[in-house]
């Protein structure tokens, strides 16, 4: 049995520290904030899914640090911003592996999404001192792609309709949520 | 009907034509086929009768009952009753089967669906494609095999009831038999609709033994060389394309 965070994040400068101890999810919301996340991976074997989605109109960044400090824990990151206005998005995401921890898994996934022509940087840093990682970083900054949009005009669906399909499915990303929990989130994404 | 009038079209910023001076008429309740080799255009065609934002018409016409389409974007395409079965479908993380399917069905009659009967009806259809149910939930596409992408476009035209159906390259990725079970419920959404039409994009004839078609065209090298019935396309998977350079089968492809 995992366990499992919501946050929402409404407020700048956040700063969030993790020690996780046990199978962990984190559902990170934020909408138009900059925050840090220090993770520490403090017990073997511990397991964590980190989703953070945020919507940004101004200029934010979000800067993550998962650090293995034991053997075999397992972290996955998956980031994923929309930036609405031509304002600026950055994410620094670091996942680090000591040396003298063995056999962990650090994998790291972040998206941005421009809904105009904002500025948004992605720095994915895997430190990593020990051979036997596995570990996995993707990167994509752009626009939804056209293909997907071609796909779902293809069967009616306008234009702004399919945009706030795609917005949907983007910033709310994994099936597990439970959307009552982020109710505030979801009327935030209606409001793009 | 929808006709396609001496159109020429190409990939946009590129002055090479990929389709040119290409005519083709298809009336209510008929099936027309076009093989021909790689490279000649025939998924060209598929898209830029479906709108893609790769192509352009330079010249010519894409009518659907007379009127021109060229102007329409692709939704409204839809709405006109085109659909395309695509030959390798997107996949789309995040936004499930049936909250697409929902929306789509919505845009296309124009009105709210209701939650119960939608459920139903699915379920219904997705036994009729041989689809396990619990796909519905899943992400649009995703982690689904090739045969099951090609029954959800047939579970999509069912549940969208299009009058213009384009299959880009149906058979390909599909086994025996759920090549079997997809011709079936094409045949039958036929019957149900007899004025639905079907344009079949293929290499192969076997699809063409479950979907008899009236008219069988080669499009070699942006235009169609020749039409014939059902046994052009025996004669191709026989003797290949070699053989076939001359136009046939009048101007317009009727």
């Amino acid at each position: 049995m995992n366990k499992i965070l919501y946050v929402m994040d409404f407020q700048d400068n956040t700063h969030y520290t993790y020690n996780i101890t046990e199978d962990t999810i984190i559902y990170h919301f934020s909408v138009d904030s900059s925050s840090v996340v220090d993770i520490h991976m403090v017990t073997e074997g511990a397991t964590l899914y980190y989703y953070y989605n945020t919507i940004n109109y101004h200029n934010n960044s979000f800067k993550i640090t998962v650090e293995h400090l034991k053997n075999h824990t397992h972290s996955e990151l998956f980031n994923h911003g929309v930036n609405v206005k031509d304002k600026k998005l950055d994410f620094l995401v670091d996942g680090i592996v000591p040396k003298n921890s063995i056999e962990c898994i650090c994998n790291q996934e972040n998206q941005i999404i421009n809904m105009k022509n904002g500025k948004s940087t992605i720095c994915p840093n895997l430190l990593i001192d020990n051979y036997d990682v596995n570990s996995n970083h993707a990167a994509y900054i752009g626009k939804f792609s056209e293909e997907k949009l071609f796909y779902l005009m293809s069967r009616g669906i306008s234009f702004l309709e399919a945009n706030r399909l795609l917005l949907n499915g983007f910033l709310i990303n994994s099936d597990s949520i439970d959307l009552h929990e982020i109710d505030l989130f979801v009327k935030e994404i209606e409001k793009i | 009907m929808l006709e396609i009038k001496k159109m020429t079209c190409s990939i946009i910023d590129s002055d090479i034509p990929i389709l040119e001076n290409f005519s083709l008429n298809i009336k209510e309740g008929e099936i027309h086929v076009i093989m021909g080799p790689n490279g000649t255009g025939k998924s060209t065609l598929a898209k830029v009768i479906m709108g893609h934002y790769q192509y352009e018409v330079n010249s010519g016409d894409i009518c659907i009952d007379g009127e021109s389409i060229l102007h329409l974007s692709v939704d409204e395409r839809a709405k006109r009753g085109l659909f395309l079965c695509m030959q390798d479908p997107t996949v789309i993380d995040g936004v499930s089967n049936s909250e697409f399917l929902r929306t789509a069905r919505g845009s296309i009659t124009g009105e709210k669906v209701n939650l119960y009967t939608f459920i139903k009806d699915m379920e219904k259809a997705m036994k009729d494609v041989s689809l396990d149910s619990n796909m519905l939930h899943r992400s649009l596409n995703q982690g689904f095999s090739g045969g099951e992408k090609k029954k959800n476009e047939i579970l999509q035209m069912k549940f969208l009831k299009p009058k213009y159906i384009i299959l880009d390259e149906l058979d390909s990725g599909l086994d025996v038999d759920s090549l079997r079970i997809v011709c079936d419920n094409i045949r039958d959404y036929m019957k149900e609709n007899k004025k639905a039409s079907l344009l079949i994009i293929t290499h192969y004839p076997r699809i063409l033994e479950y979907l008899k078609p009236d008219y069988v065209h080669v499009l070699k090298d942006g235009s169609i060389k020749q039409s014939g019935g059902m046994e052009l396309a025996l004669k191709i998977e026989k003797d290949g394309y070699s053989g076939i350079n001359v136009v046939s089968g009048g101007e317009d492809n009727e």
